[in-house]
C-alpha cells in the first residue's frame, strides 16, 4: 500500500498537448476514478503513473520514492488491460504466477499458495490449469484481475477493465472489485468513461477533460454539486436551459426564454444571465406543476419512460416512471424542487 | 539498453546477411558486367545486342514469357475463381493441389515433363492414337514442351495472386448483377473480371519475371537448341568461362526483370507476409 | 458451389478443374509411377512392378553423398534462416525503427529477384573474395533465399497477436530479455515454425543456386537429378526424384497443422 503523487503533469505526442500539468494526490489504500470521455488524457496518465509513457515534464512518485525514469518493470505495480492481456501461450496458473516470477516474490512454495489464493479470490480456483482461449470474457477478465493482485503492488492501475463485458457481467465485476478492494485495500487507480462505474465504485473520482482536472471530490460530491456545464454534462444527464435570474420578492426567480418563470432556491447568489442545469430524473411530468411544456416524443425504456419535449423553444428530456403515459403533441407541465437545480452563471 | 538498441540487434544480422551476401554480390556483378582489360566498358552489352543469335535468344525468351504468361492467365483465373467460391473443405484439396507443384523441385517437376512429353510418352501417345500425329511425334525440345513444363510451374503463383484478390470481392456484388438480368458467364465478365485486374496484372507480372529467367526447365525440356536467356548465361559461365559476358546477361536479365517487377510491387504494395 | 449457376456452366467447371488437376499434378505422379517400373527404362505406366530402383538409389554413393550434401545443408539452412529471419521479424513488427516498411521489403527482395541473377552475382563474388566453393557459400546463399519465407510466416504470425501483451509484462516486472524469450517467442511460434519447415524445402529442393555453386564431390540431390536427366537417365532419377515428393508432402502436412495452409491461400 502506498500513496501516489503526480506533480504537474504534462505529456504531448510531438505536437499535441494531452496533458497540461495535473497535480494530484491519492492516499495509501485510495480507490480514485479518473473519468472523462475519449481524448481526455486518463489513459494517457494512467500509462505514465505506469511507465508505459514518459512524461514531458512533471514528476510521479510512489510510496515517496520519484520513479519518473523508471521503466515499468522497475515500479511496484500492477496493471489490468482493457483487452484482459493474458499470455495465450500459458496456463491460467502459470499467466497469474507470472508476475511473481518476474518479481522475484518468494518461493516456488510460496508463488503457488499465492496464487492459489488469488484464484480463490476472483473464484476461478478450479481453472486453474485451462488456457485463456478456453475461458469466456468475464473468465478472463478476473484472471487479469488475479494477476494484478497477486504480487500486492503498491499501485493498482486499472485501465478500463470493464469496457468489454456486457452489462451483467460489469455489474457483477464492479461488485468484486469492491469487495476486493475493501478486503486487500490497495492504492487503486481506475480509468473509465462511464461516470455510474466511478461514482459506484470510487472514494474519490476525478474528472478530466481536455487534459485537464475539470473537478474532483467523493462521488457524492461531485453527483450533487457539479462546478461546471461540462461536468453537469458529464455526470448524469442534463439539460441546460439559458435564462435570466431577478430578485424578487419571493426570492431569486429564473426568467426563461418564453418568459415563464421558475423559483430557485433562497439562497441561490446568482444574478443576470445564467444557465439552468436541470437533471432528467430531477423533473417531474405532470398534468399540472411549474412551467409548461409539451411532449415531442416518448422514448420506452421499460421500467421508465424519457420524454423528450419542447420547453421554452428547446429539447429537454425528461425521466419518468410508467403510471401515467403522455403522448406526442400533448401539453404537460414540469416540476422540480428547486433546491435540486443548479445555477451556473454565465 | 533501449527498445531501439534491441530492435537494432534483432535486425542486425540479417541485414549484414543481405548486405554481404545479396546486395554486395549483385552489385559486383553489375561491376563485372561493363569490365574491360582496359577499364569500364560496355563492349559485353554491344556485344550481345549486335548479334542477331544473341538477339533471337532473347527474343525467344520475351516470346515464351509472354505466351507462358497468357496461357497461366487464361487457366488461373478461372481457376482462381472457383477456388474462391466453392466450399471450405473442397477449396482447402483445391488449394493443396495448387501449392503441391510449388513445393516440389523444379528437377523432379521438369523429369515428370520429359517423360510425358518424350516419343514414348503417354502425350504424344493419346495424339497418335487419336491419329493427329505420325510416328515419330515427340514433343521434347520444342517450344511447346517449354511452355507447358513453365505454366504448370507458374500456374501456382497466378492463381494464388488472383485468389487473393477475388476473395476479397463481395459475392453480393455477383448476386446483384444476376438479379439485374446478367447471365452467369455476363456477370463474370462485367463484374468479376474487371474487379480481378489488379490480381490478373500482379500475377502476370510475376510469371512474366518468373518465366523470362527460368533455367531448368528450359534447359531440359527444350534442350540446346532451344535456347533462352538463362541457358545463355549458364553456358557463358561453364562453358566459355566468359564471366564478363555472363554478367552483362545477367544484368540485360536484371534489368528487363525490374522493369517489369517495379509495377508489381507498386500495385501489390504489401510487405507484411 | 455458387448457387444459381447453370448446369452446363457446372460441369464445364468440374471437367475444367479436373483437366487442370491433371495439369498440376500429372508429371508427380508420372515421377512417382516411373519409379516403381520393373525394367530398365523410364516409361509410364510403369511395366511391371518393382522397388528395386529404390534399393539402386539407397546403395549408390552418389545419391547417398549428394543426398547428404542436401540435407546438411538444408539442416544448416533452417537453423539460421529461423534465428536471422526470426529475430529481424521481431524487429520489423516492433515498427520502432525507423522505415520499417522499407526494410521489411528489402528483406523479402530476395524472393522477386530471379535465382540465376543472384547465382551467377554470388559466384563471381565469392571466386573473387574467397576463393573455390565449398559448403559455407551454399549455406550461406540457400540462407539468404531462404530467409523471406521465414519472416513472412513470423510476421503473419505477429500481426494477429495482441499488442498489448509485452505492455502488460513489463508492468509484471518481465525485463527485456525475459519478455523476447517469455513473451515474444512464444508468441511467433508457430510463424518460427512454420518458416523453418519452409526454409529446409527450399534448400532441399533448391537447383538452380546450386548448380553454378558446385563443384566435383559437393553437388546437392537436385544437381545431382539434373546431371543425371542431361543424359540418359534410368528409372533409378524417378525412385529419388519420388523420394523427394514424399518428403514435400510430409513438410506441407506439418506446415498446414502449424500454421494452416488457408493462410497461403491469399497469398
Amino acid at each position: 500500500m502506498a500513496n501516489v503523487r503526480l506533480e504537474d503533469i504534462k505529456k504531448s505526442f510531438g505536437n499535441v498537448k494531452v496533458l497540461h500539468g495535473i497535480t494530484l494526490d491519492i492516499a495509501s489504500g485510495e480507490f480514485v476514478s479518473l473519468l472523462g470521455a475519449s481524448g481526455c488524457g486518463k489513459t494517457t496518465l494512467l500509462r505514465a503513473v505506469a511507465g508505459l509513457e514518459s512524461v514531458t515534464s512533471g514528476s510521479v512518485a510512489i510510496d515517496g520514492q520519484t520513479v519518473t525514469e523508471l521503466p515499468p518493470e522497475k515500479r511496484d505495480i500492477a496493471m489490468m488491460f482493457q483487452s484482459y492481456a493474458l499470455l495465450p501461450h500459458l496456463s491460467v496458473s502459470e499467466n497469474v504466477r507470472f508476475p511473481l516470477r518476474m518479481r522475484g516474490i518468494g518461493s516456488r512454495e510460496e508463488q503457488a499458495e499465492r496464487v492459489k489464493a488469488a484464484l480463490e479470490t476472483v473464484q476461478l480456483g478450479h481453472l486453474a490449469e485451462r488456457k485463456p482461449r478456453q475461458l469466456s470474457g468475464g473468465q478472463q477478465q478476473r484472471v487479469a484481475l488475479a494477476r494484478a493482485i497477486v504480487s500486492k503492488p503498491k499501485v493498482l492501475l486499472l485501465d478500463e477493465p470493464l469496457s468489454n463485458l456486457d452489462a451483467r457481467l460489469r455489474e457483477d465485476m464492479q461488485v468484486e472489485l469492491i469487495e476486493i478492494h475493501k478486503r486487500l485495500g490497495l492504492t487503486t487507480l481506475f480509468v473509465t468513461h462511464d461516470q455510474e462505474e466511478a461514482l459506484s465504485l470510487s472514494d474519490r473520482v476525478v474528472l478530466l477533460n481536455g487534459g485537464r482536472v475539470e473537478q474532483q471530490g467523493s462521488p457524492a460530491e461531485i453527483y450533487s454539486r457539479p462546478a461546471t456545464e461540462f461536468a453537469s454534462n458529464f455526470l448524469g444527464s442534463a439539460n441546460i436551459i439559458p435564462v435570466t435570474i431577478e430578485s424578487t420578492d419571493a426570492g431569486p426567480v429564473a426568467v426563461l426564454a418564453d418568459r415563464q418563470r421558475l423559483q430557485l432556491s433562497q439562497s441561490e447568489p446568482v444574478r443576470g444571465p445564467a444557465r439552468l442545469v436541470l437533471r432528467q430524473e430531477d423533473l417531474a411530468i405532470g398534468k399540472s406543476g411549474d412551467i409548461e411544456g409539451e411532449v415531442r416524443t416518448r422514448v420506452y425504456l421499460g421500467a421508465r419512460n424519457r420524454y423528450v419535449m419542447v420547453l421554452a423553444g428547446q429539447p429537454v428530456r425528461v425521466l419518468s416512471g410508467n403510471d401515467h403515459v403522455f403522448t406526442s403533441g400533448e401539453a404537460v407541465s414540469l416540476s422540480i424542487d428547486p433546491a435540486r437545480i443548479r445555477v451556473i452563471a454565465d | 539498453m533501449s527498445d531501439r538498441t534491441e530492435n537494432l540487434l534483432l535486425v542486425l544480422p540479417g541485414l549484414l546477411l543481405l548486405a554481404l551476401a545479396f546486395f554486395l554480390p549483385i552489385f559486383q556483378m553489375l561491376a563485372l558486367s561493363v569490365s574491360g582489360p582496359g577499364g569500364p566498358t560496355l563492349e559485353h552489352f554491344a556485344r550481345f545486342l549486335g548479334d542477331p543469335f544473341y538477339l533471337s535468344v532473347l527474343w525467344r525468351t520475351v516470346k515464351l514469357a509472354l505466351i507462358i504468361t497468357a496461357v497461366c492467365a487464361a487457366i488461373g483465373f478461372p481457376l482462381a475463381y472457383i477456388m474462391a467460391r466453392v466450399g471450405p473443405s473442397l477449396r482447402l484439396w483445391l488449394v493443396i493441389m495448387v501449392i503441391l507443384p510449388l513445393m516440389t523441385s523444379v528437377v523432379v517437376r521438369t523429369f515428370g515433363w520429359m517423360v510425358l512429353l518424350n516419343r514414348s510418352g503417354l502425350i504424344p501417345q493419346l495424339f497418335r492414337d487419336l491419329g493427329l500425329a505420325g510416328r515419330s511425334f515427340n514433343l521434347m525440345q520444342t517450344e511447346t514442351a517449354v511452355v507447358i513444363g513453365m505454366v504448370q510451374v507458374l500456374l501456382p503463383f497466378m492463381t494464388l495472386s488472383i485468389l487473393g484478390v477475388i476473395t476479397r470481392i463481395d459475392p453480393r456484388l455477383e448476386e446483384a448483377a444476376r438479379t439485374m438480368g446478367c447471365s452467369f458467364l455476363r456477370t463474370i465478365g462485367s463484374v468479376v473480371l474487371p474487379l480481378s485486374l489488379p490480381g490478373i496484372v500482379a500475377g502476370s507480372l510475376l510469371a512474366f519475371t518468373l518465366s523470362a529467367s527460368s533455367f531448368v526447365t528450359p534447359n531440359l525440356l527444350g534442350g540446346a537448341r532451344i535456347q533462352v536467356l538463362a541457358s545463355s548465361i549458364y553456358n557463358s559461365v561453364t562453358q566459355t568461362l566468359d564471366w564478363p559476358f555472363a554478367a552483362a546477361q545477367a544484368v540485360i536479365l536484371f534489368v528487363g526483370v525490374i522493369l517489369v517487377l517495379i509495377p508489381y510491387i507498386k500495385l501489390t504494395g504489401r510487405s507484411d507476409g | 458451389m455458387v448457387k444459381a449457376v447453370p448446369t452446363s456452366i457446372r460441369i464445364a467447371a468440374i471437367v475444367f478443374v479436373v483437366l487442370t488437376a491433371l495439369l498440376l499434378l500429372a508429371p508427380l505422379i508420372v515421377v512417382v509411377g516411373a519409379s516403381l517400373t520393373a525394367n530398365q527404362f523410364v516409361s509410364f505406366p510403369p511395366q511391371g512392378l518393382s522397388l528395386m530402383w529404390y534399393e539402386k538409389v539407397l546403395s549408390s554413393p552418389e545419391y547417398l553423398s549428394s543426398g547428404l550434401v542436401s540435407l546438411m545443408v538444408a539442416l544448416l539452412v533452417t537453423v539460421t534462416a529461423t534465428l536471422v529471419g526470426g529475430a529481424a521479424a521481431i524487429a520489423i513488427h516492433r515498427k520502432q525503427l525507423p522505415g520499417s516498411q522499407v526494410l521489411a521489403s528489402l528483406f523479402l527482395s530476395p524472393l522477386v529477384l530471379p535465382t540465376i541473377i543472384y547465382a551467377i552475382g554470388m559466384l563471381m563474388f565469392w571466386s573473387a573474395v574467397v576463393g573455390p566453393v565449398s559448403l559455407p557459400v551454399l549455406w550461406i546463399s540457400h540462407t539468404v533465399i531462404a530467409m523471406p519465407y521465414v519472416i513472412r510466416t513470423t510476421l503473419a504470425v505477429l500481426s494477429e497477436s495482441n499488442p498489448f501483451l509485452e505492455e502488460a509484462a513489463r508492468t509484471m516486472g518481465a525485463n527485456r530479455m525475459q519478455r523476447l524469450w517469455l513473451v515474444v517467442v512464444p508468441q511467433c511460434a508457430p510463424g518460427l515454425a512454420a518458416g523453418a519447415f519452409f526454409a529446409f524445402n527450399i534448400s532441399f529442393d533448391e537447383a538452380v543456386l546450386s548448380l553454378f555453386l558446385r563443384k566435383p564431390g559437393m553437388t546437392t540431390l537436385p544437381v545431382q537429378i539434373y546431371g543425371q536427366l542431361e543424359f540418359s537417365p534410368d528409372p533409378s532419377v524417378a525412385a529419388v526424384s519420388s523420394i523427394m515428393i514424399a518428403l514435400t508432402i510430409v513438410l506441407i502436412l506439418v506446415i498446414d497443422r502449424l500454421l494452416g495452409i488457408k493462410k497461403f491461400a491469399s497469398a
